[in-house]
């Protein structure tokens, strides 16, 4: 795999090593400093993925992610320093891919960078079906078989389902399933997408304590598994 | 004293004086103008008068008037005219009828007389009482709100000195009125504790005042709900009106006291908060100290790593023997930074949530070290919802695999269990590794304690604080198998049926 990698990071020495890691792993790499120079390379010089450090000086790290979303498509991994969920949350609200807690190894670093792009290919060729283990999604015709036995979904649990199928992989807070499922006008309460979750679980059999099909992250949200 | 004496008794007689020369004008008045002309019920004439003096001078000297206009007009009018004898019943059922009306309109004079009196005298009252809440309420100090209404108690004729004590902190501090000598203090915060009130209290009328033995003037104690009224006052000249105006001076005086005890209490926590919000501001900021390096060194040791160096394979395990003490040094300083941010006061922010979902996302997270070890899950069936802060208790379920999988080998039996047991879940993580010695299963929860030579000892100490904050307890015990750390949660409330 390879690709276009934009570094943001204020610190010299993770971009210095991010930059020597990620070359010998085939990426094209470029390493700015600031949300600024980001934006720039973004429409410049178009990459298919960045990595964000959200302590930037200047415009900070969520302004950045914010108008990278609406300027560019390519994915967004967020680095932070910051543990704390309600940053991962917000960051992922605003759209980004991803959510990387600093320290980190470089292969736990391509590993999310790998399935990020993957995820971003997949989303691109518009697979018709989504198949995790024995559960399968035929989204064309609104489907869903575990081991070839159909399972009967309320119209809200297709949709929930739907959408972890579609960013299949991809982490998805419950603010945004509430947004997705619900409409605009949803607000607030992320015990309807717990509750609907636990129900769609139940229905294909997939027990909480050791989940196939649709991983929870607690305080953020839900994953389908890939 | 006997000047005084004979003007008071002057001003008493004066009005039986208009009564007899009133009644003189008026018959002779009566008696000019029955010459000339024939007027029926002319007798009507005394009644003015009779009501006037009841509206001025009060009853007594109305009923002088009525019963000298009965007499002056049965001897001056009444045939047989010059002789208080009446002629006819007519005549007497009309001089009765006279007597009666002035008497009665003499007394309802007098006593609306009374009322408006009355009622003028407690809308004065109300008046001062009105202008002296507003004002003392609006003031921002209440200290000066108080002063105020000390000094308003002072125009009080018998009112000497009057004083607010409030109590702080077991201390009593005058915050109203005049200072007051140590051994009065000392009695006022005693009087508060005690709730003991001594030479006054509160009447269904007002203010009452007990005579204080001989002429002991110590000043009189009334405990109120956040300090104490403090006064002297001369006992033989409070009447009524001043009872009333000190219970409502005091009552308001005691709100007042109320109020600067919310305020007092309104600052403290403020500070706290604020204390509070600097020790999260200092703990993430060094977060970011601690850590940012850390994330350096890891990235580019684990870079170093990459195919794009060519390192030879010596060279290649230093280099991945630094990164893994480096990835150590970065789990002691998550394990500081998390204590210190429980002890800081980070409190719980608990819902309801489930355990088996959590224990799920837990294991996910810990996949590739728990993946050569036999996992067993012992979740009863249908676990009702737990009270619980997830990302804590995600830390405490995180913390006692990774110490199971620390004091076993591969392929050593795990078992995650939880069921209910009352009105909490009993939740347990349990392994084959060594028993704990009898003499540390009192101590291995404790801060800085190691059963090893490397590590913090703040695993444990965390798990104990995070489930003592939820309201539950931890324990471990020795089992057949091994050690078993086991922690109670409490079950969310079953919501209401609509």
């Amino acid at each position: 795999m390879s690709g276009r990698i934009l570094v943001v990071d204020d610190e010299i020495e993770i971009r210095r090593a991010l930059k020597t890691g990620l070359t010998g792993h085939d990426f094209d790499v470029e390493a700015v400093a600031t949300g600024e120079e980001a934006l720039a390379s973004a429409s410049s010089w178009r990459p298919d993925l960045v990595l964000l450090d959200l302590g930037l000086p200047g415009i900070d790290g969520f302004e950045t992610l914010n108008r990278l979303r609406q300027a560019s498509r390519a994915a967004v991994i967020v680095l932070s320093v910051m543990a704390d969920e309600r940053d991962k949350v917000r960051a992922l609200d605003l759209g980004a891919d991803d959510y990387l807690v600093k320290p980190f190894g470089l292969d736990e670093l391509l590993a999310r960078i790998r399935a990020v792009m993957r995820r971003q290919a997949d989303v691109a060729a518009g697979a018709a079906t989504v198949k995790v283990g024995d559960l399968e999604i035929d989204l064309g015709n609104r489907l869903v078989t575990v081991a070839g036995r159909e399972v009967h979904l309320t119209p809200t649990e297709y949709e929930l389902l739907r959408y972890l199928a579609v960013h299949a992989g991809k982490l998805v807070t419950h603010t945004i399933l509430l947004r997705e499922v619900w409409g605009a006008y949803a607000v607030g309460e992320p015990q309807n997408t717990r509750y609907v979750v636990a129900q769609i679980r139940r229905k294909l059999g997939d027990d909480p304590a050791q989940p196939k099909y649709i991983a929870t992250e607690p305080g953020v949200g839900y994953r389908l598994r890939v | 004293m006997n000047r005084a004496g004979q003007r008071f008794g002057v001003a008493r007689i004066v009005p039986y004086l208009y009564a007899i020369a009133g009644v003189v004008l008026i018959t002779a008045g009566i008696g000019l103008v029955e010459t000339r002309f024939e007027v029926p019920n002319l007798s009507m004439v005394y009644l003015l008068l009779v009501l006037w003096l009841g509206a001025r001078h009060g009853s007594l000297p109305a009923a002088v008037a009525g019963v000298g206009a009965f007499v002056a007009y049965d001897f001056f009018f009444v045939p047989p005219v010059g002789s208080l004898l009446v002629s006819g019943p007519r005549e007497f059922l009309g001089l009765i009828l006279l007597l009666a009306a002035a008497l009665v309109s003499g007394q309802l004079a007098s006593s609306l007389r009374q009322a408006s009196a009355v009622s003028s005298a407690s809308a004065a009252e109300s008046k001062a009482l009105y202008e002296l809440a507003t004002t003392a309420l609006r003031l921002p100090e209440v200290g000066s709100a108080l002063d105020l209404l000390c000094q308003r108690a002072l125009e009080l004729p018998a009112v000497h000195a009057l004083t607010m004590v409030a109590i702080e902190n077991g201390e009593p501090l005058v915050v109203g009125g005049d200072k007051l000598d140590p051994s009065t203090l000392r009695r006022a915060a005693w009087s508060f504790e005690s709730g003991t009130s001594v030479g006054t209290g509160l009447g269904p009328d007002g203010l009452r005042f007990v005579r204080t033995r001989g002429g002991a003037r110590d000043p009189a104690l009334l405990p109120l709900s956040g300090g104490v009224a403090v006064l002297s006052v001369d006992e033989t000249l409070v009447d009524t009106s001043q009872r009333r105006l000190l219970a409502a001076l005091i009552s308001l005086g005691s709100l007042l006291l109320d109020r600067r005890a919310t305020g007092v209490q309104a600052q403290r926590v403020s500070t706290l908060e604020a204390s509070d919000k600097l020790k999260a501001a200092v703990l993430s900021s060094l977060s970011h100290e601690l850590k940012s390096p850390l994330a350096a060194l890891r990235a580019g040791l684990t870079s170093l790593l990459g195919p794009a160096v060519s390192l030879d394979r010596e060279h290649r395990e230093m280099v991945a023997g630094l990164d893994r003490e480096t990835a150590r040094l970065d789990r002691l300083v998550g394990e500081l930074l998390t204590m210190s941010r429980l002890e800081a006061g980070q409190a719980p922010e608990v819902e309801p949530r489930s355990f088996p979902e959590l224990c799920g996302a837990v294991l996910e997270r810990l996949g590739s070290p728990l993946a050569d070890r036999r996992v067993v899950l012992q979740l009863a069936a249908d676990l009702p919802p737990v009270l619980m802060d997830e990302l804590q208790v995600d830390r405490v379920v995180t913390n006692l695999l990774e110490n199971a999988i620390e004091f076993t080998s591969r392929g050593a039996r795990i078992e995650i269990g939880a069921r209910t047991e009352g009105d909490h879940l009993l939740a347990w993580v349990e392994n084959e590794g060594p028993m704990i010695p009898a003499a540390d299963l009192g101590s291995i929860f404790d801060k800085f304690w190691t059963g090893r030579t490397s590590g913090t000892g703040l695993g444990l100490a965390i798990c104990k604080r995070i489930v003592e904050s939820h309201g539950g307890r931890i324990e471990v015990r020795n089992r057949r198998a091994g050690p078993r750390f086991q922690f109670t949660l409490p079950l969310a409330p079953v919501p209401a049926s609509p």
